[in-house]
């Protein structure tokens, strides 16, 4: 199993690459345009125009900025608070891109490929996330003892 | 006889023992209580986004022919000429790009085209054309030729903003036959055995493609999509619920 450090450096770099890609998304769709898809075709178009990309009038990925800022931060807090709080945040996170996901395959019919790129991500940093707080809850206490044979 | 240092070496192996079970125990507790309220948390969470997400998911298909007397009022007067509304002679048309499923077309068939109509279109001084640009699904190519097959009896107008006002929610297969016969009859179309006859037509098809080989050369990936186009040019003014406010400085600058 790779260090705590490891698992918190990953966190942060996966969390600010997912802050990149729903920061492109919000742009794109701001001013009512869309994506583009890399390999052409309108699949981003007819997801950033479907109803399910705006929840109560905010784009989704604004929600996915959000998310990704804050396990960026679970990232950079130590202990079990930030195991935990980037536990939860990974959980939401994949659940709801889990949703989308379906939204796309079996109600929209249309993969954006932003969209799996995040959802990607997502499923990264559940994994980062999981290992580090099953790994390493409490781990500060079983630091090694400091005393000594002397000190009894 | 063990000596006093053995003593103290087993003394702190025993305390060691009993330290690592507590620490164990205590690791396992911290585990299960902070993973059961992560995951119980993250659950509500996404159950929540969820919830709103689908309450935000547009409404349901209407009864068929909601507000066909207001849209009959809103153009009342204004000539049609196949996919074209108001003066054929303008010296400028506005071009809509849109989908009849798509909902931020409905939101600027209900915010911007009312302005646009009664104080562009109606005075003349510019005229308004819809292209069926479908990207939403099949049932979005279904609806447009229903509109288009509308156009043959000048009804074209009627049929998109009634359309809109009866609005469902996309691909979930309310573009039935009876609703858009319902929309036919709503708009005004006098000739619905016409109509039915006509929405089959397979020249709807290439009017389509040309729409999308349109949409890609102007590099369009939204709907609705606003271009102007006058003797100054055309230009591609942008895509969402555009303030009237925008397309009429647009206008200008191609007069």
């Amino acid at each position: 199993m790779p260090s705590e450090r490891a698992l918190r450096l990953a966190g942060a770099v996966i969390a600010t690459v997912g802050i990149g890609v729903a920061t492109y998304i919000t742009i794109a769709d701001s001013g009512g345009g869309a994506p583009t898809c890399l390999a052409g075709g309108h699949g981003c178009a007819t997801v950033a125009n479907s109803s399910y990309s705006h929840i109560a009038g905010v784009n989704v990925a604004v929600f996915g900025i959000v998310g990704y800022v804050l396990l960026l931060a679970a990232a950079a807090i130590p202990g079990d608070p930030g195991r935990f709080g980037g536990l939860l945040m990974a959980l939401v996170g994949f659940g709801f891109s889990a949703y989308l996901t379906y939204l796309e395959l079996f109600v929209i019919n249309a993969i954006c490929q932003w969209c799996v790129a995040s959802a990607v991500l997502m499923t990264l940093l559940l994994l980062v996330n999981a290992a580090r707080a099953l790994t390493y809850t409490g781990a500060e206490l079983t630091a090694p003892p400091s005393t000594s044979v002397d000190q009894l | 006889m063990a000596s006093r240092k053995e003593q103290k070496e087993q003394l702190r192996a025993e305390r060691m023992a009993r330290e690592a079970e507590e620490q164990a125990k205590e690791r396992r507790r911290r585990l299960i209580q902070y993973g059961s309220a992560a995951g119980f948390l993250a659950i509500c969470v996404v159950v929540v986004l969820i919830i709103v997400s689908q309450s935000g998911g547009g409404s349901s298909a209407g009864s068929g022919s909601k507000d066909a007397a207001a849209i009959e009022q809103q153009l009342k007067g204004i000539p049609q000429h196949g996919t074209v509304l108001g003066d054929p002679k303008a010296k400028v048309t506005v071009v809509e790009f849109g989908d009849l499923q798509c909902p931020v077309c409905q939101a600027f068939s209900v915010q911007t085209a009312p302005g646009l109509i009664s104080d562009v279109v109606r005075k003349g001084t510019a005229n308004y054309e819809f292209r069926q640009y479908v990207i939403i699904g099949p049932d979005s190519t279904v609806a447009a030729k229903a509109a288009l097959a509308a156009s043959e009896q000048d009804r074209y107008w009627n049929y998109i903003e009634l359309f809109y006002r009866n609005q469902g929610t996309e691909n979930s297969g309310y573009v039935t036959d009876s609703f858009l016969e319902s929309i036919a009859k709503g708009a005004g179309v006098p000739d619905i055995a016409k109509w039915n006859k006509d929405r089959e037509s397979s020249k709807w098809d290439a009017t389509l493609s040309k729409v999308q080989k349109e949409t890609t050369a102007l590099g369009i990936n939204a709907t609705p999509t606003i271009m102007v186009d006058g003797p100054g040019g055309s230009k591609v003014v942008g895509s969402g619920v555009l303030p009237l406010s925008q397309i009429e400085s647009a206008i200008k600058s191609v007069q």
